[in-house]
């Protein structure tokens, strides 16, 4: 049976591939994927392409055996399972946000719009403070511009958006990068195998100048 | 006439040959048990949340309500420390050999294909410390798989104490440890890495970067452990593995005997040696157990040495290939037969009464239902 992982689409996937073809994965499939989801081209490991927060869906349920995706996803869901490497490629970072007129030393109870209610409800929590969520799918910027929210908290890479937005960060949170992860079982019963690949990972990783 | 018809999310009702298999499994392991002379338990599927306290519940929460004053009740997200809650009030001499069976109910993330009802059938020895107890436990792991179906398993076993005992031997400050086997037990590896390292020159470097990997085989396992230095609390602890090692082989040479010295204990509860069973294809631990002489101090002061095991009901019932219904057979027969009807129902294999009132209504339902039809009336006209 060939090792199942399930690798996050889009811009995981472009920046992870050559790690793995450096890893002695055949990618050739996902390199010329059409509309496939399915990649069955190297005889050990099988890829299928999903979306991030379904990662952990299939690793949990013990479909695939190891999983590819962001720390912001494993954070946000509570993961469990191994988080064995990181992958140094994904790079970016948690952020408070919002418009300069802000005052996050304002009496009274925030509104705070971001896609990762978890993780916002932990942060506030950790810095004693209570605030109210809403759940925002996407283009999270807009909410303190058209005034549904305070601030927000969402990621950002170079913070251009934030910019182009006339958003200012207010806090660093958390830092955000691509994670190798593991369902517990399968490590045990695949050991040999996963530990090749993720020695071979490391290797690449180090070979491709990946920074930590 | 009631609108929502909808099962709660993470339920399902269980009917035809899965429910049979579940019964059948169920009644294989009550019979080992009783005929080992375990006494059955069975305690209430409502619970105080205070009993569950102990838990740690990793990647759910149990269901709650409030009993009339006020005080929260939940499901039994677990059936051990429900036997340490009941031995704590009852005064019941020991050494006490009791089994359970029933459902445990953990609510899990919604909507993720995982039901939160699960059924296990189980053991607990309460009042012994001896090795014995472990032996015991493993005997009926081996015995309960075999009577299930189960032919080759693998049988891991794991004892946190070892951890524990290289940790403390280990020259670094105590936050610095605490991080180690933070990352050792998730499994980080960037960052057991960056902390291993700084060890990398001591007596211990060799055995540290071996340590996330320390699972697998038993022989295996133990020639890494070989590059430790003598710690003595770690050696009883290696000796007891070996010995237990030793007894399956015997007991059982053809399965695979893995052990595993980089993770946690299951429970804060446990104290010592841990055990549990897996297939190469399941995605679920087939049984769990091991030593918990802290088991009943949530409940009392007095400490009592306690050893259990429990199978997971549902992933064995999940290996089984569900079995073809043999063709049923309907006895038709007028009321006045009923007693004749008895007696062929006795003598037919897989046959049942046709409770319908005219010839023309059984027989539809013996078409429709694929069924043979026996029709007592039709005898002797």
């Amino acid at each position: 049976m060939p090792i199942k992982i399930a690798l996050t689409k889009g811009r995981v996937e472009q920046q992870v591939v050559p790690l793995l073809e450096a890893s002695g994965i055949d990618c050739s499939g996902i390199r010329n994927k059409g509309r496939r989801l399915i990649f069955d081209e190297d005889p050990v490991y099988e890829t299928i392409l999903v979306k991030g927060p379904d990662v952990l869906t299939y690793l949990n349920s013990g479909s695939v055996h190891l999983g590819i995706v962001g720390s912001d996803i494993l954070a946000e869901q509570n993961n469990t399972q191994y988080a064995m490497l990181d992958l140094g490629v994904g790079r970016c970072r948690f952020v408070l946000a919002s418009t300069s007129d802000f005052n996050p030393q304002q009496v009274r109870r925030k509104i705070i719009a971001t896609k990762y209610p978890n993780i916002t409800k932990r942060y506030f929590q950790s810095i004693g403070e209570d605030v109210e969520i809403i759940r925002i799918e996407g283009s999270v910027e807009l909410a303190p511009l058209i005034g549904l929210a305070d601030a927000i908290v969402d990621i950002t890479e170079t913070g251009t958006t934030l910019r182009e937005n006339n958003l200012h960060v207010y806090a660093e949170l958390q830092p955000v990068s691509t994670q190798l992860v593991v369902n517990r079982l399968a490590l045990k019963q695949y050991h040999s195998e996963i530990r090749t690949l993720v020695e071979n990972l490391q290797q690449a990783k180090n070979n491709l100048g990946v920074n930590e | 006439m009631i609108k929502n018809r909808n099962l709660p999310s993470g339920t399902r009702d269980e009917f035809g040959p899965r429910a049979a298999v579940k019964e059948t499994i169920s009644a294989q392991l009550f019979s080992i048990f009783k005929q080992r002379g375990f006494t059955k338990l069975t305690t209430p599927i409502l619970e105080y949340a205070d009993v569950f306290k102990p838990l740690n519940l990793d990647n759910y929460r149990p269901y709650q309500l409030l009993d009339e004053q006020g005080e929260a009740l939940v499901l039994r997200p677990d059936l051990t420390l429900p036997v340490a809650r009941m031995m704590s009030t009852t005064g019941v001499e020991l050494p006490a050999k009791w089994y359970y069976g029933g459902d445990v109910f953990r609510v899990k993330k919604q909507l993720s294909g995982s039901y939160n009802q699960v059924t296990q059938a189980g053991i607990e020895l309460v009042g012994s410390s001896s090795i014995k107890g472990e032996l015991e436990c493993l005997t009926i792991a081996l015995a309960g798989c075999f009577a299930t179906g189960v032919k080759k398993m693998t049988l891991e076993l794991s004892d946190a104490r070892f951890v524990e005992g290289v940790l403390e031997a280990l020259p670094v400050p105590e936050p610095t440890k605490v991080a180690l086997k933070q990352a050792l037990f998730t499994k980080n590896l960037t960052t057991y890495n960056q902390i291993s390292e700084l060890l990398n020159e001591t007596e211990f470097g060799d055995f540290l970067s071996e340590w996330p990997w320390l699972f697998g085989d038993f022989d295996t396992v133990m020639k890494v452990v070989k590059r430790l230095p003598k710690i003595a609390k770690v050696q009883t602890v290696i000796e007891n593995l070996n010995a237990v090692n030793q007894f399956i082989k015997r007991l059982a040479p053809d399965q695979r005997v893995v052990l595993d010295l980089s993770i946690p204990s299951p429970q804060t509860y446990y104290t010592g040696m841990a055990f549990r069973g897996y297939t190469q294809n399941a995605s679920d631990y087939l049984f769990s157990g091991g030593r918990y002489d802290d088991l009943l101090t949530s409940f009392q002061q007095i400490k009592e040495p306690a050893v259990g095991l429990a199978f997971d009901v549902d992933a064995l019932a999940d290996r089984v290939p569900l079995p073809e219904a043999p063709q049923q057979t309907l006895i038709y027969f007028e009321p006045d037969q009923w007693q004749q009807a008895e007696q062929v129902l006795k003598e037919t294999p897989n046959s049942t009464l046709c409770l319908a009132d005219s010839r023309e209504e059984a027989n539809r339902i013996a078409v429709s239902n694929n069924k043979k039809l026996l029709d007592l009336t039709k005898e002797g006209e």
